[in-house]
């Protein structure tokens, strides 16, 4: 449970992690949209770019092929799965299914999207500070009278922030239930109970802490935030991105 | 100077047990205070009350001569508190952030709240970890990380629940290092705990509770010798004989 730390902030001092955090949730939104809508071609010419972003960050690549193993199972799966349920002009007749060209090919393509738009998430998450993203959600939230956006853009950080010590306290418990024999217990109903309903426990006790632990520490939803601003850099790569994701859909 | 003033400071839960009970007492500044007890005995109960996390059914607490009650924000800026699980505490995403955290609710501009990130940072020794996450820090630096969270709010008391609980030997004497030079610093610290062993060495005194009560309040040395039969073990060299000395040393 902790390969989920491939999504996390790499500290750096590249373009990327230097561009408004706003610019980029922009681009990121923009180009997962119209990868949506790209063929080979464009999705060919979107990895490059994708590629080239990852190489000027200066972000681990292996550890990041590593621990989206995960992942790339996931992408199997649903190879698999467009290759059969598309059905036209079979190349292999399985006992029950057909496998069609139009199907691999469809299923590739979904993963091939799919796959950059993880990579985009990372490249993301990989180069924003937590807070930043905290504070441009606030920022986005802001002209929408009837939604909270400090409170919305807290919660949201301190979700990234304990979801490690809920997959923490996970292991833990299974560890603490399988040295105790859960194991001869057959039936995954039973397990999965005695898993959550202590799990559940130990989170909304830990969230009560934390309330305590941050009203000690004077929180209230009057507080300083950084201030963003932006410059000539993030308007041309905003341009760059209008650009790229025009020619993604028009491919 | 009295920093802190106690009177007649009684709590009850919703339950109706009895959290503290009758508490008078008055703390100088400067001055360091081990509270000893066992589980349950009210020591946390007690210094929820000091930052106004908890407020009395009777009684009062001073601070600097003014009620915890009429300014709580002022309780909890002047009194830091490091609880005892510091994974529950942190709330920033970096060390950097976390340290942030309480400057950026006292609402102080962009440069202070910098400059006080990094002043804090450098005392406890995490400078070099600002952007590290918080949750891959030792049980030790999760705790120094909390005392620099408090640091930064510039607290002149410093109030720590259970702060040896789960930490190694390593661990436990960067706490106790870090509790001393901000002793030396000039803050008032406070140091609850049901191990002497540790502590008791730098303290100027000790207040051990039981059922909610203080039942004693004294210099160490003076009352050392009576504390095992309120649950706090003595410490080894005491019952020897001999003179505690520091886990400094």
């Amino acid at each position: 449970m902790a390969e989920l730390t491939a999504f996390h902030f790499h500290p750096g001092a590249s373009l990327l992690h230097t561009l408004d955090v706003r610019f980029k949730i922009l681009s990121f939104v923009l180009i997962s949209i119209s990868s949506l809508k790209a063929y080979p071609l464009s999705l060919s010419i979107l990895t490059l770019v994708i590629f080239y972003a990852i190489l000027i960050s200066y972000l681990p690549f292996k550890s990041i092929l590593k621990e989206l193993r995960y992942f790339f199972v996931l992408l199997v799966f649903i190879f698999i799965a467009r290759a059969i349920f598309t059905p036209e002009s079979p190349v292999a007749d399985l006992k029950q299914s057909v496998v069609a060209w139009q199907g691999i090919y469809s299923g590739a393509l979904v993963c091939w999207r799919l796959l950059l738009v993880v990579l985009l998430g990372l490249i993301f998450v990989s180069t924003t500070k937590p807070s930043d993203i905290r504070i441009a959600v606030e920022w986005f939230l802001t002209p929408f009278p009837f939604i909270p956006g400090k409170r919305v853009a807290t919660m949201m950080s301190l979700i990234m922030r304990f979801v490690p010590l809920i997959l923490d306290q996970a292991r833990e418990t299974v560890d603490a239930q399988r040295s105790r024999g859960v194991e001869n217990r057959k039936n995954p109903v039973y397990r999965l109970i005695k898993l959550i309903i202590p799990l559940m426990i130990r989170t909304f006790e830990k969230a009560d802490k934390l309330a305590v632990a941050m009203e000690a520490r004077c929180y209230s939803e009057k507080r300083t935030n950084k201030a963003l601003s932006s410059n000539r850099s993030d308007w041309i790569t905003l341009f760059g991105i209008i650009c790229l994701s025009i020619l993604l859909v028009n491919n | 100077m009295n920093i802190i003033e106690v009177t007649n400071l009684s709590h009850r839960f919703p339950d109706g047990t009895i959290g503290i009970e009758d508490i008078t007492l008055s703390i100088r500044e400067g001055e360091f205070i081990v509270i000893a007890g066992r589980n349950g005995s009210g020591k946390t109960t007690f210094l929820r009350h000091l930052n106004g996390l908890l407020l009395p059914d009777t009684g009062a607490v001073r601070l600097a001569g003014v009620p915890v009650s009429r300014d709580i924000p002022r309780a909890r800026q002047m009194v830091g508190m490091v609880f005892q699980d510091a994974d529950s505490q942190i709330v920033g995403e970096t060390v950097f952030d976390d340290v942030a955290f309480g400057p950026e609710n006292l609402c102080l501009n962009e440069c202070e709240v910098k400059r006080r990130v990094i002043k804090s940072l450098k005392a406890v020794g995490l400078i070099d970890i600002a952007d590290q996450r918080p949750h891959l820090l030792s049980g030790g630096e999760k705790r120094r990380l909390a005392v620099a969270g408090i640091l930064a709010m510039e607290s002149r008391v410093l109030v720590f629940d259970e702060p040896f609980s789960d930490l190694d030997y390593p661990g436990v004497r960067q706490i106790l290092h870090q509790a001393l030079s901000l002793h030396k610093a000039g803050h008032t610290i406070l140091i609850a705990t049901h191990d002497l062993e540790k502590v008791i060495a730098h303290a100027d005194r000790l207040l051990i509770m039981s059922d909610g009560k203080v039942i004693m309040d004294n210099a160490p040395e003076v009352i050392i010798k009576d504390v095992e039969a309120f649950g706090v073990r003595e410490p080894c060299a005491s019952r020897l004989g001999m003179e505690i000395e520091s886990w400094l040393n």
